[in-house]
């Protein structure tokens, strides 16, 4: 008997001629988040089976799994020859230890599929004969098909594969076959969130930091290098770009309109960072927007924040509330990270009452009225640049 | 570099440093062993024990070492209390060190009717209002004797004379951490002491129990420290801490005035600012070593990173509590808040350093401050 990981996946199926790619794609990256392991992936059927796992690595390749996008779920399954006594003895072993501590009375089921047509039972009976043997032996067992608190699983293939559980994967599209995309990180609760959704639906990220240093801590910047790990704990690698932006806000604020200086703030960062996602070969912008959240998040202020680009930008968040947004910051680990209260580029320099409907004329203007242009270079000049994983 | 947060650690002592090292590569022998070299290093734990029970106006047998000022603290708080039966009051004050704070919240958990002392806008507790929480069920109280955020020294020996009168059979534990060495002796059941605060290496503490007080212990094992705190003897560290106290003990008045030489300096040349706000007591009143203000208008977080920019390392309130913006207990329950809170910078001396440093700092603290405000919120 040998313990393998059986991996199902969710939409590749309905990408006609592309799904090979498609299937590459998710293979390569369970390759890379298991990493170390030595495993062996083998495709078939519609399934994905990962085998060579030893014993102490099982439980972390599992959790990293249901990490990657385009996984619907995992069962640790046990995989067997299939002639009949030897799958019976398995489901019993596995039931064995399933019902050790379970109430009398504890209901289950038996699920089969077959694709090897030549197998000596077909599905249905594979169940009725399956269902007798475990009731034979755990007679304190009773059949629910509607509702059973265990399922037993057995699936005949070239080899018989025997679980009761299926885990939750991350669902998704494999990362990278969506093509790049550039994600506006601050080190809040929002953006990582985004970025996250954003992999999700296949993207290959890239991520863009603003700081003021030295008015910023080193501990902010540990934040968002810690942040972007997490996101990279789904996402894959990621390359984050570190942007000294203090002398831009500086200028800012002794230049231009006090009220406007959130959303001119925030036009330069889309500038800078659609020049740092050109140059990474990304093809848009992603941030953490959620419409009326704060007074650069309104309809007006998103028009004129999005005035400063011509990429397309993502905002998953837009129709989601806070409550929402920390909801999926706790389920994929971000949320006590980014709540760690530190100073941030955002925080340093922020006027008492911003415009919360700022006129693109007048930013226009306002823009205009400074020659940012050599500031910018300089800005992307001092950028830093790591390589999360 | 310019070190203002000796509240926070202070650097090791060379001398303390190079002991310490002995008793880890050549006398390393555990005290609890049987053969000479372990006898003579048993010996040589009694006599840092006696000479840190010198410097306590206490007994030896009166002080039992721990890993650090929290360990001391919660042992006296947890330990004397589960010694007693029955419940009954416990007061602290306001502005206490986490340690005694977080500790007197467990207590409020199990049963405890715990209460707080207010203290007045310098950080000191306020006499007739702990007089006036002294209930005839009242077990322990426990109060700073430096206040680590304003400096303010609290009378002890006052508040220890107010419960012998109202309440004889109350405990008072004094959290000395910041003031052991730097202010003299106090009356009191219980005294906790820090040794990285006084120049010896972090992970070496004490507990002063007088007799007859009973505190029962909380870890379990061979019974080091007459049973009071088992686990090994961190002989390195309690040798180390003894050595640093006795240079301080020689040098006490010539390293007092260095400290509050610096702390004068800083605050003149720092009054000098516009909008600048004192928080604590008059500066020749309290502690030698630290020094609160608030910049009007300026972030303390902010102010902070850029002064740590330039190599001037300073504090936003105990470095315990310095991550918690806006919510800074201490201050708020010495009434400052807003503003004030939000600008406000705990400067913090040893003996190391001097007035040319003071007056460095005060120059690179003005240009910030200065530049700083240009960005303030309008």
């Amino acid at each position: 008997m040998e313990k393998v990981l059986l991996v199902r996946y969710t939409e590749i199926h309905l990408k006609g001629l592309n799904r090979p790619y498609f299937e590459r794609a998710l293979v390569d990256n369970m390759k890379r988040a298991l990493r170390g392991m030595e495993p062996v992936i083998e495709r078939e059927h519609g399934r994905i089976y990962v085998r060579n796992i030893s014993d102490e690595n099982f439980a972390e390749a599992l959790d990293r799994l249901t990490r990657v996008f385009g996984i619907h779920s995992v069962s640790p399954a046990s995989a067997v020859d299939k002639d009949w006594e030897t799958v019976v003895s398995a489901a019993l072993s596995l039931m064995e230890e399933r019902v050790k501590d379970a109430a009398p009375g504890t209901t289950f089921k038996v699920l089969a599929r077959r694709s090897d047509k030549r197998y000596m039972y077909n599905s249905d009976t594979i169940c009725r004969e399956l269902g007798g043997r475990v009731l034979e032996r755990f007679p304190g067992l009773k059949v629910d098909v509607h509702d059973p608190e265990i399922k037993l699983s057995v699936e005949i293939r070239d080899n018989a594969y025997v679980y009761c559980d299926e885990i939750k994967g991350a669902n998704g599209m494999p990362t990278g076959t969506a093509g790049k995309a550039s994600l506006l990180i601050s080190g809040g609760i929002d953006s990582p969130v985004a970025g996250y959704m954003m992999a999700k639906r296949g993207l290959t990220l890239s991520a863009v930091h603003f700081y003021s240093y030295p008015y910023t801590s080193e501990r902010a910047r540990d934040k968002v290098v810690e942040l972007t790990k997490l996101v990279s704990k789904y996402a894959g690698e990621i390359k984050l770009f570190l942007v000294p932006f203090t002398d831009i806000q500086m200028t800012i604020y002794e230049k231009c309109p006090s009220k406007e200086t959130t959303v001119l703030m925030r036009r330069l960062m889309m500038k800078i960072a659609e020049r740092i996602a050109r140059g990474e070969g990304a093809m848009a912008l992603i941030t953490g927007e959620s419409l009326g959240q704060v007074a650069s998040q309104t309809l007006e202020a998103l028009a004129v924040t999005n005035d400063a680009v011509s990429m397309p930008v993502f905002r998953p968040l837009i129709g989601f509330d806070k409550d929402e947004i920390m909801d999926i910051a706790r389920r994929i680990g971000t949320y006590e990270t980014s709540i760690l209260p530190y100073e941030d580029c955002c925080t340093v320099f922020v006027p008492k009452h911003p415009v919360t409907k700022p006129r693109l004329e007048d930013l226009r203007a306002s823009e205009a009225a400074v020659d940012f242009s050599d500031m910018i270079e300089k800005a992307i000049e001092n950028t830093e640049i790591m390589t999360i994983k | 570099m310019i070190y203002f947060d000796n509240s926070a650690t202070t650097p090791c002592l060379k001398k303390a440093a190079e002991i310490a090292s002995e008793y880890m590569t050549e006398k390393y022998f555990n005290p609890a062993a049987a053969y000479a070299a372990s006898v003579q290093t048993e010996r040589d734990v009694s006599a840092a024990r006696a000479n840190i029970a010198s410097l306590l106006q206490a007994e030896p047998s009166e002080v039992f070492f721990t890993s650090c000022g929290t360990e001391s603290n919660n042992t006296a708080l947890m330990g004397s209390l589960a010694a007693m039966h029955g419940r009954g009051r416990v007061i602290v004050s306001a502005v206490e060190h986490p340690s005694v704070y977080e500790a007197a919240i467990e207590l409020r958990e199990r049963g405890w009717d715990v209460q707080f002392a207010p203290v007045d806008m310098t950080g000191k507790v306020l006499l007739p209002e702990l007089a006036s929480l002294l209930t005839p069920d009242t077990r322990l109280v426990s109060i700073m004797h430096v206040n680590n955020e304003s400096g303010a020294v609290n009378a002890i020996d006052d508040i220890y004379a107010l419960m012998k009168r109202n309440v004889p059979g109350a405990l008072l534990h004094v959290d000395g951490v910041q003031a052991f060495m730097k202010e003299a002796p106090v009356r009191c059941d219980m005294y906790s002491v820090s040794g990285h605060k006084l120049h010896a290496p972090k992970g070496v503490g004490a507990l002063l129990v007088r007799k007859p007080v009973r505190v029962k212990p909380y870890l379990m094992g061979g019974g080091q420290e007459s049973g009071m705190r088992s686990g090994t003897t961190n002989v390195p560290g309690i040798m180390a801490f003894s050595a640093a106290v006795s240079d301080f003990a020689e040098h006490r008045e010539e390293y007092l005035d260095a400290m509050r030489g610096v702390k004068l300096r800083l605050y003149s040349n720092l009054s000098r600012i516009r909008d600048v706000r004192l928080n604590g007591p008059e500066p020749d009143k309290g502690a030698p070593h630290i020094l609160n203000m608030s910049f009007m208008g300026v972030r303390g977080e902010v102010l902070l990173n850029a002064l740590s920019e330039k190599g001037l390392y300073v504090s936003t309130g105990s470095a315990c509590a310095a991550h918690k913006r806006g919510k800074n207990r201490i201050l708020n329950a010495m009434g400052i808040t807003g503003d004030r809170q939000d600008g406000a910078i705990r400067f913090s001396f040893s003996h190391f350093n001097t007035v040319q440093e003071a007056d460095l700092a005060a120059q690179l603290i003005e240009e910030q401050v200065s530049l700083l405000r240009r960005f303030r919120r309008r």
